[in-house]
């Protein structure tokens, strides 16, 4: 049952989700062109709501490395932790991405913390809040933290609260020429899960005026 | 969540050890507590109701202008790190320093009247710390890595670029950006090795040493040796790998085996050196004999020739001594018809064994000639009518010239004499009937040749080589051809003269003569003559100028009846007023009795206790700017014996043109007609010099005069105008001078004891250009000269004022 979806989101829901996350992540994009004197260019290519296995092994399977991930717990309508995930290998690029180009090794790695908090701030901000302003509800959003490790790892540090489903957004940003690719993962527990399909259905109405199917997955 | 009011109270707000500003949904402050109060200098009651940008208008708040909505709106919260947003507010210590602080934007109250809090934390000390400990860190870094000669790279987990150090830079051509980020691999021929070293290295295993090749930006090869070991900085592994250049022990080891291999070729060249070693003494014994036997013949030449000159000039003296007394002896028997005509058999005979003595001298290298810069090319093609009339119909005569023959300092007559004698030579070889060919060339004389003909000077020649297809020569001819009264000719055909003559000519002038022969076939002989840098004279020219004569009183002193009759008659030609003399002493007695005489045109040997010197000098007590002519066939008092002429003595050679003679009559009375005035200018020189006008403009003059009395008058005129005078002599010390000196004008005479004044301002203007000339010439000169400037003539006998006029001319164009 573990392995088994909670709550399964229609496609309608899915795609209303996904296009809420894409405005998120460009109103991301215009704040962190503030950190990043270049041009960063954000996509999300797919969107999907999975167990926290499957997305701990998608993990496993894309990216060999060790991760990196500034996290940032939300309260509200909806609860659980967000997560903007990337290889460490990639992290580095990141770095010199926003604070510049010419500094030392150790000066990058001194700065890495500091970066990617911010840089992750900006993003994970920019997507939860705007998912928030659009399900009209308000999410209360802690300060970023900068942990590494495995994906295990870091959904294994998920508070207690935080369920089993996982809305695992894959994210492409370049930056300079250089592509990262990375992830945001909302780990949500079950009644957050529940409350996210309303608030969906409910946007969809409003922008559509469309009644979304709603199915409820069998526990 | 409660909302906030903003009148809590405010002492834990006050309390708290960093920044707290409280804003409304409009972004407009509730709350500035005391800490901020002191950071940034402006009391609460300043800043309530105003927005951030409204209180700080000149500061660039960046992402806290987002963050704000952003805590408002969506209730997120940001973080601003110094790091990364330094000094967004202007914040100052107690201390008056920068205050440098971290920010966070968090929500405070929900809708529907949101507050958010900025709350900020001093992070002066930890920033400076940290700076502290950076700049440890990059000095310990420069001082290793940024100095070091080698390429240090840091590689991380990935295989990527995360540290390249300057010599990395230098060694591969890509610039820090463009490494850092790189996959290392890429900068290697054959990545397989490089990601071997790598995982070994980060496995933490034994370390190795491989060489590996590198590819440069621009594609160029490079030979690295690599050593790797790993390090770890937080969760992090990293590689460092050190890659030193070792081209040069490459290309070192390289060159020993090189050096193997040619020390070995070396020592089989030496085997086979000493197989030939026999036969190359052989060879150099017989080069040695040939030039021995060449040397002999050479000083054998040269005894003969001493021999010929000493005799040649022993008998020269007897002669005169025949000769003048014979003269007399005609005096003494007039009258006596038979006794007339034994004189004149004697006399006759008399002459020819001057000419022979004199063909002798030319052997012997001791004849005067008076060389002059000429293009053998030319003077070839003038020459052809003559050589043609000379061999005759059956002979057909080919004249060729190399294109841009070099020029030769040469006596024109004695080239066309010995062109002739050898081209009668010819056409005697060939019976009169045959191909003659005269051929002009450069050529030049190598070490080799001057080694196997002794007598040759390395060096540039030109080469007139004289071809014909008669009976030729044996080697035993050749070898006695040069010789004086050697001839293979019959009796009473040929003085035997010819051959030795032309020899001693091209000798004397410097230059080397050879005889190739094949019996049956023909003889070339080859005159090489010696390479002259000068530019020729243009003999031409003056030849073609108009013949000037004169009205002057001209005294012709000549013990031949026939020699003066037709000097006599070639005067009067020109307008002159001539009287005639027999001998030295009526000549005197002429100049005695009172009568203007201008110019005393003597033979040099003449009959008579008065030598003709003697009668000059004489002469010259009485009327002080006589000028003196001589003339002669052959040289002897008065006349140095290196062949040349003395300075000073004007002389015309026997038998001369009338153009020559005229030339010559003028040059004489000219220069003495100069010195009249000199003489008259150093009398009233004082004077002259009060009431000369000052020079507007201060030249140096170059004076070139063989006359000594005129030189130095001309000098004495110049300087006491006010103007710089350098003497010189003859037109070699003035060309040095102009070598050091950068004289303003040149003032030359045209005839100069070593080349003409034409020769000499041609010169002068190739060197400097600029050079103004003015000739000082007894008639006027045509000559074209390199350079744009006019040039000036004074007509001698010039005067003094005229000089200087010339002179302020020049200074004023």
């Amino acid at each position: 049952m573990r392995n088994a979806l909670p709550v399964v989101l229609s496609e309608l829901q899915l795609d209303a989700l996904t296009e809420l996350v894409n405005l998120g992540v460009s109103n991301a994009a215009l704040s962190l062109r503030e950190m990043v004197r270049e041009e960063v260019v954000l996509s999300v290519p797919k969107v999907a709501v999975v167990t926290r296995e499957a997305a701990i092994a998608s993990l496993g399977e894309h990216e060999s490395s060790r991760l990196v991930a500034v996290q940032q717990d939300f309260e509200g309508a909806i609860r659980g932790r967000a997560l903007l995930i990337f290889p460490e290998a990639k992290s580095m690029e990141l770095v010199r991405a926003v604070v510049g180009g010419d500094l030392s090794l150790e000066e990058i790695m001194e700065l890495e913390q500091e970066a990617l908090a911010e840089t992750g701030n900006v993003l994970l901000n920019g997507c939860l809040g705007t998912i928030a302003n659009s399900l009209e509800r308000t999410l209360r959003i802690s300060l970023p933290e900068v942990v590494h490790g495995e994906g295990s790892d870091l959904f294994a540090l998920a508070p207690a609260h935080a369920g089993d489903g996982v809305l695992f957004i894959y994210i492409n940003f370049a930056v300079k020429r250089r592509a990262i690719g990375g992830y945001i993962a909302m780990l949500l527990d079950l009644p957050s899960l529940v409350a996210l399909q309303d608030l969906l259905s409910a946007f969809i109405l409003r922008s559509t005026g469309v009644m979304a199917a709603l199915s409820h997955a069998e526990l | 969540m409660p909302s906030y009011d903003g009148q809590s109270d405010p002492t834990l707000l006050n309390a708290i050890n960093g920044g707290l500003i409280v804003l409304d949904a409009n972004e407009r402050v509730l709350q500035w507590n005391v800490w901020l109060e002191v950071a940034s200098g402006l009391a609460q009651a300043q800043v309530r109701g105003k927005t951030l940008t409204e209180i700080f208008p000149a500061a660039n708040l960046r992402r806290l202008t987002y963050a704000v909505p952003a805590a408002l709106k969506s209730s997120a919260s940001t973080i601003l790190t110094h790091s990364l947003n330094p000094a967004l507010l202007p914040l100052h210590t107690r201390a008056g320093r920068p205050l440098l602080h971290d920010i966070t934007v968090s929500p405070l109250a929900g809708p529907p009247q949101p507050t958010c809090l900025v709350f900020i934390t001093d992070v002066t000390m930890a920033t400076r710390r940290e700076r502290y400990l950076r700049d440890q860190q990059n000095a310990r870094y420069d001082a290793v890595v940024g100095s070091a000669p080698d390429v240090i790279l840091t590689i991380d987990e990935a295989g990527v670029i995360q540290l390249a150090n300057p010599a990395a830079i230098a060694q591969f051509g890509y610039g820090n950006s463009e490494l850092v980020g790189m996959t290392a691999a890429a900068l290697f021929e054959t990545g397989d090795e490089w990601n071997e070293v790598c995982t070994k290295a980060f496995e933490g295993g034994a370390p190795s040493r491989p060489e590996l090749l590198a590819v440069r930006k621009d594609g160029s090869r490079t030979h690295l040796e690599a050593s790797a070991s790993r390090w770890t900085s937080g969760t992090r592994n990293f590689v460092t790998v050190i890659l030193r250049d070792v081209n040069e022990r490459r290309a070192k080891n390289a060159a020993l085996r090189t050096s193997e291999e040619e020390a070995r070729d070396v020592a089989a060249a030496l085997a086979e050196l000493n197989e030939n070693l026999e036969q190359r003494v052989q060879e150099r014994t017989g080069q040695l004999m040939k030039a021995e036997e060449a040397l002999r013949q050479s000083q054998k030449m040269e005894s003969i020739g001493n021999l010929t000159g000493g005799i040649a000039h022993d008998f020269n003296n007897l002669l005169q001594v025949i000769g003048g007394n014979l003269a007399l002896l005609r005096r003494d028997v007039l009258g006596n018809a038979a006794a007339e005509q034994r004189v004149r058999n004697a006399h006759d005979a008399v002459r020819r064994s001057a000419k022979l003595s004199s063909q002798l001298l030319a052997f012997a290298r001791r004849q005067t000639l008076d060389p002059k810069v000429i293009n053998l090319g030319r003077f070839l093609h003038e020459l052809e009518d003559m050589i043609r009339k000379a061999v005759g119909e059956g002979v057909t005569v080919e004249t060729a010239t190399a294109p841009g023959i070099w020029n030769t300092l040469i006596d024109p007559g004695n080239v066309e004499n010995a062109i002739l004698n050898l081209a009668i030579n010819a056409r005697d070889a060939m019976d009169g009937q045959g191909l003659l060919r005269i051929q002009a060339s450069n050529t030049f004389l190598d070490s080799d040749y001057v080694l196997a003909n002794e007598e040759a000077i390395r060096g540039e020649y030109v080469l007139l080589a004289i071809s014909d297809t008669g009976s030729g020569m044996t080697p035993e001819v050749i070898a006695q051809a040069f010789e004086p009264f050697f001839t293979t000719k019959e009796e009473g055909k040929g003085t035997g003269l010819g051959l030795s003559m032309v020899y001693g000519f091209v000798k004397q002038s410097g230059g080397h003569i050879r005889i190739d022969s094949v019996p049956g076939q023909g003889t070339t002989i080859k005159l090489y003559l010696p390479r002259s840098t000068q530019t020729e004279e243009r003999l031409v020219n003056l030849d073609s100028m108009p013949v000037e004569g004169g009205t002057e009183m001209v005294l012709v002193a000549e013990d031949d009846e026939q020699v003066r009759e037709t000097v006599v008659a070639m005067l009067s030609d020109l307008g002159y007023r001539v009287i005639k003399a027999k001998d030295a002493q009526s000549a005197l007695v002429i100049i005695e009795s009172g009568m203007p005489v201008d110019l005393l045109f003597t033979d040099v040997i003449m009959p008579g206790p008065l030598k003709s010197t003697e009668l000059a000098n004489k002469a010259r007590e009485r009327i002080p700017n006589l000028g003196v002519l001589f003339t002669s066939g052959y040289t002897e008092d008065a006349m140095a014996t290196s062949g040349r002429l003395d300075a000073n003595i004007e002389l015309l050679k026997k038998p001369y043109a009338r153009e020559t003679l005229a030339r010559k009559v003028r040059h004489v009375l000219g220069n003495a007609a100069q010195r009249k005035s000199a003489r008259a200018i150093s009398r009233s020189a004082p004077a002259s010099a009060a009431a000369a006008v000052a020079a507007p403009k201060r030249l140096h003059v170059l004076v070139c005069e063989d006359d000594p009395l005129i030189r130095e008058t001309l000098i004495e005129v110049l300087r006491s105008a006010g103007h710089e005078a350098t003497p010189a002599a003859d037109g070699r010390t003035a060309l040095s001078i102009l070598a050091s000196k950068s004289p303003d004008v040149l003032l030359t005479d045209v005839g100069l004891p070593d080349m003409s004044g034409t020769a000499l301002a041609h010169q002068a203007r190739t060197r400097i250009p600029g050079l103004a000339i003015v000739f000082a010439s007894g008639a006027a000169v045509n000559a074209v000269l390199p350079g744009s400037r006019a040039v000036r003539t004074l007509t001698k006998p010039f005067s003094f004022e005229s000089l200087l006029a010339t002179i302020d001319a020049i200074a004023t164009e």
